[in-house]
C-alpha cells in the first residue's frame, strides 16, 4: 500500500499534471469509503478505489493507509499550489485548466466566509492593486511575504493595469495555499459589467484565446465577501518585524514606550514621521488634511478649545476593562474593532448585522446595500449626499461617528478612493482611505501605502463587545453630540471599568502606514499600447 | 474558336438583354473595395449559387448576376428633422442667425437637455439620441442648436469665422436664454447640457464660467478627453484629407458615413448627414454635395477648444459630471485621477465609435436619463442626517448612558 501511495505521489508530481484530487468523506469510523478521483488522463480511471482487504496485502490497518494516503494528497496539493504561486510570481500565466480548479478551490473556500469576514490582528491592510503585478510584488517586499505577514486586500485587484489576471491569480493561489493569512474582500471592480470595460476581460482574451478564464474568475467574484471586521488589533504600533529581519542596519526602531499612535515608514523602513498619542496634532504628512483633528475627539464640528481641554490620554491603559476580567473580558483588549469595506457606508445598513444579512453572490447590483458598500465614498459633507460616480453615496462624519459608535468600531479602512500620499484619515482617523497602487495606471504619479495593526494579545477577545450586536448600544459611553464630547468621554475614561468602560469613541489602534513608490521601470515590461489617431473634433 | 462558334455566340448575345449601364463611379473608390465585405449575405449567396453549376446561371433583366450588390437607394435616404424634434426656432443675435431644433418641456419642472454638436456635424446629430430620450423622459425638453459655421446658422458673409471656445460658449448660453425668452417662460428650466466632441468643450465651458447660474443640474462630455484629443489632433489633417471631398448625392454622403463606419447607425445617419453637405452650384461640373464646414479652416482653433478641459471640467462644483467614452478609457492623468477619486461618473460604449450617441442612442439615453434623474433636485431625497434624527427624537443620542 505504502508502494501504491508512493506511485501516485510519484504521478501526481509529474510537472505536467496540475492535480485535482479529492477525497470523499470518509466516514465516521475513517476506513470504509476511500476514493479518490484523478483526471482520467493520469491513470486512466475516473475513480480510484481502495481495495478492500485481502485483495491486497496490507502492512498496516486499512484506515492508517486511508490516512496516509490522504496526508500524501494534502502534501501533493499543497506542492502543486506552490508550483503554481511560483509560476505566477514570476508573472507568468497558469494554464486553463489549472485556473478552472483554482477557481474552484477558491470558491469552495471563499462559500465558508460569512459576508463581513473576522481576521485577527496582526494583519496588513491593503488598497486597490489593480492589475499593477510588478507593484504588488513591491507590496509584498515592502509589507512582507506570505505567510509571514498576514494580509487584508480590500478589492478591486483587477482592471486597468497590464497584469490583472497575473495579480488576482496569484492572490487567489495564497488565498487557497494560506486561507488563514490571506483575505480577499469584493472591490466594485470585481464585477463581470465592470470587468468587460476596463480590461480585464480583454486581458484574459489576450492571454488564454477564449473568455473562460475571465469567466471562471467571475464567478469567484460573486463570491467575495463584502467587507473583514478586524478584531484585537492594538493601540501600539506594531512591531517592526521588517526591521528585525531584512534591515539589520536600520537603527530607528520604534520607541517601545507604547507612546506612538501612528509611524509612517517609507519602502526601506526609514521612519519618517511618528505620531504620538499626546499630541493634539498630526504629523507634518497629515497636516494637509482637510480636518486636523485632535487625537481623540469623535465631533468634527467641536471646537479645538473644547478639545485640547482633554487631557492628554493614553488610552491603552484608561480603557482596559478591569484586571479582574473573565475570559470573555481579557485584560487587554484596547480597541474596537476595525471594519473594512472597498467603498464605505450605506444609508441601508446602519449595522454590521445588516452587512451579514445580505446575499452577496450576485453581481455587483447598480444599486442598494450592496452597491453601495463597494461604490460610497466618504466626503466632507453632513449626512448623505449624491455620489458623483453615479453609484453608491458620499457620506459624512457624522455618519462615520454614528455608524463605528453603533458598532462599536474604532475606525474604518476602506480603499476605492485614489489618494496621491497613499493613505488618508479623516473625519478625526474615524475612517481611513489606504490605496496600494503606486503610479496608478502607470500615469498618475502617486505614492502608495499599506497599513499594518498589530495585535493586542487579546486573541479576538474583543469580540464580545464588537459584534456589532444592537442591544448594548445603551451601555456604550461616548457621545454623537457635537457639544458633550470632551466631557463625556472624559467621563467614561475615569469611571474606567466595568461595561460602562466601552468608550464611544474607541481609542484608535496603532497605526503604521509603510508608503511605497512604483517598481523600476525596469522591471515592469509594460506592453506597448499606443492609441491611434481618430478623430476628434 | 471556330468562325462557327463565334458566329454563333454573336447571334446569341444579341438576343441577351442589354448591357446594364455601368454604375455612376463613386468619388471615394477606395470604398468600393468594401462593399461586399460589408454585404456578405449578399455576395455568398450569388458566389456559391454561381460555383454550384454555371450551366444554371439564366441571365435575366431582372437579375443582374456579376453587378456588384446595390442596396437599396431608400435605405440612405435622408430624414426629415421633424420626426424628432417639434419645430426649429431662429434667434437673432447681432449678424448672427442661430437656428436650433427644440421640443419644448411639458414644464419649467421638467429637464431641457440642451445639446452641442461637435466640430464638422449639426444640431441634427442628436436627433435620434432625442427620440430615444423622449422615450425614457417624455415630459423633457430638448435644444439642439447648429453651432456657427455649421448646419443653418447663418453668419455674417464678410466676417471670418470666430470659432473660439469663448465664442461658442457665448453662443450656446445666448441660445438657451434667447429660447427662454421667446417661449416667455419664467425662469430657466432645470438644465442638462451634453455636448460631443468640440461640444463638449463648449459645454464644459459655459458650465465653468456659469454662463446659465445655477440652472445647470449636469453637464455631459462625450467621447472627448483633453490628453488624447490633443495627441489625436497631430493626426488631424491627415484624416481630414482622407475623406472623400463630395458626394453625388445626399444618399451617397449617407453611405459614406455608413460605410466608412464614421457613423455606425444607419438611421441616425440618415438624420444626421444631411445638414453636413451642402449643394455645389457654382462650378459648370454636375451638382455634387460638399462639405458645409471646412474642418481644416477651423485648425487655427483646435488647441483652443480642447486646452485646460479637463480640470475645467473637475473644477465646476454643483452640477453633476458625465464623461461617456467610445471604445477604450483613454482618460488622461488628471480625469484618471479624478475618476478613482470619484469626482464624475464615467460610462464606456466599448462598441460604439466617436458619434456615441448615434451609434448608440438607446443605451446613450438609458445613462443620460439615469443622470438627470440622479442629479434631479426636486425629487432628490437623501436619507436623513444623523443629527436631525436626533433632533426629532427618533435617534437616541448616543452619549446618554443609560
Amino acid at each position: 500500500m505504502a508502494r501504491c501511495a508512493a506511485l501516485l505521489r510519484q504521478q501526481m508530481m509529474r510537472p505536467e499534471f496540475l492535480r485535482r484530487a479529492w477525497m470523499s468523506q470518509l466516514n465516521e469510523d475513517g476506513d470504509e469509503e476511500a476514493s479518490f478521483s484523478f483526471p482520467s488522463s493520469l491513470i486512466g480511471l475516473e475513480r480510484w478505489r481502495l481495495p478492500q482487504e485481502g485483495c491486497v496485502e496490507f502492512d498496516q490497518p486499512r484506515s492508517s493507509i486511508v490516512r496516509s494516503i490522504r496526508d500524501n494528497f494534502e502534501a501533493i496539493e499543497e506542492d502543486a499550489t506552490d508550483l503554481a504561486i511560483a509560476q505566477l510570481r514570476a508573472c507568468r500565466p497558469i494554464p486553463e485548466p489549472q485556473v478552472r480548479e483554482l477557481c474552484y478551490k477558491a470558491r469552495e473556500l471563499l462559500i465558508e466566509e460569512g459576508n463581513v469576514v473576522t481576521v485577527d490582528a496582526p494583519v496588513t491592510i491593503c488598497g486597490d492593486i489593480h492589475g499593477q503585478f510588478h507593484d504588488l510584488m513591491e507590496l509584498f517586499r515592502v509589507g512582507g511575504d506570505v505567510p509571514d505577514t498576514n494580509y487584508l486586500f480590500m478589492g478591486d485587484f483587477v482592471d486597468r493595469g497590464f497584469y490583472s489576471l497575473e495579480s488576482f491569480l496569484l492572490l487567489l493561489c495564497l488565498k487557497v495555499r494560506y486561507p488563514d493569512r490571506i483575505t480577499l474582500i469584493r472591490g466594485n471592480h470585481e464585477s463581470r459589467q465592470i470587468t468587460t470595460v476596463y480590461g480585464f476581460y480583454d486581458e484574459c482574451i489576450r492571454k488564454y484565446g477564449s473568455a473562460n478564464v475571465w469567466r471562471y474568475c467571475c464567478e469567484v467574484f460573486d463570491y467575495l465577501a463584502l467587507g473583514a471586521l478586524i478584531l484585537g488589533a492594538s493601540t501600539e504600533v506594531p512591531e517592526n518585524r521588517m526591521q528585525e529581519k531584512t534591515f539589520d542596519t536600520q537603527t530607528t526602531l520604534p520607541d517601545q514606550e507604547s507612546e506612538i499612535e501612528c509611524e509612517v515608514l517609507d519602502a526601506n523602513g526609514e521612519v519618517r514621521e511618528k505620531l504620538f498619542r499626546s499630541q493634539g496634532n498630526m504629523n507634518p504628512a497629515s497636516a494637509s488634511r482637510k480636518s486636523p483633528a485632535p487625537d481623540r475627539d469623535p465631533a468634527e464640528s467641536s471646537s479645538p478649545a473644547t478639545t485640547v481641554s482633554q487631557p492628554p490620554t493614553s488610552p491603552s491603559q484608561s480603557n482596559t476593562k478591569p484586571p479582574t476580567a473573565s475570559l470573555f473580558q481579557p485584560p487587554s483588549t484596547t480597541t474596537g474593532s476595525l471594519l473594512c469595506v472597498h467603498g464605505g457606508l450605506s444609508p441601508l445598513i446602519s449595522t454590521l448585522n445588516a452587512i451579514r444579512l445580505l446575499d452577496r453572490k450576485q453581481e455587483v447590483p447598480h444599486e442598494g446595500a450592496m452597491c453601495d458598500l463597494l461604490w460610497s465614498d466618504p466626503d466632507d459633507i453632513e449626512g448623505w449626499g449624491l455620489s458623483p460616480r453615479g453609484a453608491g453615496f458620499l457620506f459624512g462624519s457624522d455618519i462615520v461617528r454614528h455608524f463605528n459608535h453603533k458598532n462599536d468600531l474604532s475606525m474604518i479602512a476602506r480603499a476605492h478612493q485614489l489618494v496621491m500620499e497613499g493613505y488618508k484619515e479623516m473625519f478625526s482617523k474615524q475612517i481611513v482611505t489606504v490605496w496600494s497602487a503606486p503610479n496608478y495606471c502607470y500615469r498618475c504619479g502617486n505614492v502608495a501605502a499599506i497599513l499594518e495593526l498589530g495585535e493586542d494579545g487579546s486573541h479576538g477577545g474583543c469580540i464580545r463587545r464588537a459584534n456589532g450586536s444592537e442591544g448594548r448600544r445603551e451601555m456604550v459611553g461616548g457621545s454623537v453630540n457635537s457639544v458633550g464630547d470632551g466631557e463625556t468621554t472624559n467621563g467614561s475614561n475615569q469611571n474606567g471599568g466595568g461595561l460602562n468602560a466601552v468608550l464611544w469613541n474607541l481609542a484608535t489602534p496603532g497605526r503604521r502606514y509603510r508608503v511605497f513608490e512604483a517598481a523600476p521601470q525596469g522591471t515592469r515590461g509594460m506592453p506597448a499600447k499606443k492609441p491611434v489617431g481618430e478623430y476628434f473634433l | 474558336m471556330s468562325a462557327l462558334q463565334k458566329s454563333f455566340a454573336r447571334a446569341h448575345l444579341q438576343n441577351l438583354p442589354p448591357p446594364p449601364l455601368p454604375p455612376p463611379v463613386p468619388v471615394f473608390d477606395e470604398r468600393e473595395e468594401e462593399d461586399e465585405q460589408d454585404h456578405p449575405s449578399l455576395s455568398a449567396s450569388d458566389s456559391s449559387s454561381s460555383a454550384s453549376s454555371t450551366g444554371t446561371i439564366i441571365p435575366s433583366p431582372t437579375r443582374n448576376l456579376f453587378e456588384r450588390p446595390r442596396v437599396s437607394k431608400s435605405q440612405y435616404d435622408s430624414l426629415p428633422w421633424q420626426d424628432f424634434f417639434d419645430r426649429e426656432i431662429y434667434l437673432d443675435n447681432g449678424a448672427t442667425r442661430h437656428h436650433a431644433y427644440f421640443s419644448a418641456p411639458a414644464s419649467l419642472d421638467a429637464p431641457l437637455f440642451c445639446f452641442h454638436h461637435g466640430a464638422g456635424a449639426s444640431g441634427l446629430s442628436f436627433a435620434s439620441l432625442t427620440a430615444a430620450l423622449r422615450s425614457a423622459v417624455p415630459e423633457a425638453g430638448y435644444l439642439s442648436p447648429d453651432c456657427r459655421g455649421h448646419g443653418e446658422t447663418q453668419t455674417p458673409e464678410n466676417q471670418t469665422l470666430d470659432l473660439s471656445l469663448a465664442t461658442l460658449a457665448t453662443d450656446l448660453a445666448f441660445v438657451i436664454n434667447a429660447t427662454h425668452v421667446q417661449m416667455g417662460w419664467q425662469r430657466l428650466p432645470p438644465i442638462i447640457l451634453l455636448g460631443h466632441s468640440l461640444g463638449g468643450a463648449v459645454v464644459t465651458e459655459v458650465a465653468y464660467r456659469k454662463l446659465l447660474g445655477n440652472a445647470i443640474l449636469g453637464y455631459g462630455v462625450f467621447d472627448v478627453v483633453e490628453g488624447s484629443a490633443m495627441d489625436a489632433l497631430q493626426s488631424m489633417e491627415s484624416y481630414l484629407s482622407s475623406r472623400p471631398r463630395s458626394f453625388q448625392s445626399v444618399a451617397s454622403g449617407i453611405e459614406w458615413h455608413v460605410r466608412s463606419r464614421t457613423i455606425r447607425n444607419t438611421t441616425s445617419a440618415r438624420v444626421s448627414v444631411p445638414p453636413l453637405l451642402v449643394q455645389n452650384q457654382l462650378e459648370d461640373s454636375p451638382a455634387t454635395w460638399l462639405w458645409r464646414t471646412d474642418l481644416s479652416a477651423t485648425k487655427p482653433f483646435w488647441e483652443n477648444w480642447f486646452t485646460g478641459l479637463s480640470s475645467k471640467f473637475l473644477s465646476v462644483p454643483g452640477a453633476g459630471k458625465l464623461l461617456l467614452l467610445a471604445g477604450t478609457d483613454r482618460l488622461d492623468k488628471e480625469l484618471m485621477i479624478g475618476q478613482m477619486q470619484g469626482k464624475y461618473q464615467l460610462q464606456v460604449f466599448p462598441d460604439a465609435g466617436h458619434f456615441v450617441h448615434e451609434d448608440q442612442p438607446e443605451k446613450t439615453a438609458m445613462i443620460v436619463a439615469d443622470f438627470w434623474r440622479r442629479n434631479d433636485r426636486s425629487t432628490l431625497v437623501l436619507p436623513p442626517k444623523v443629527d436631525d434624527l436626533i433632533k426629532q427624537g427618533k435617534l437616541k443620542p448616543a452619549n446618554q448612558k443609560k
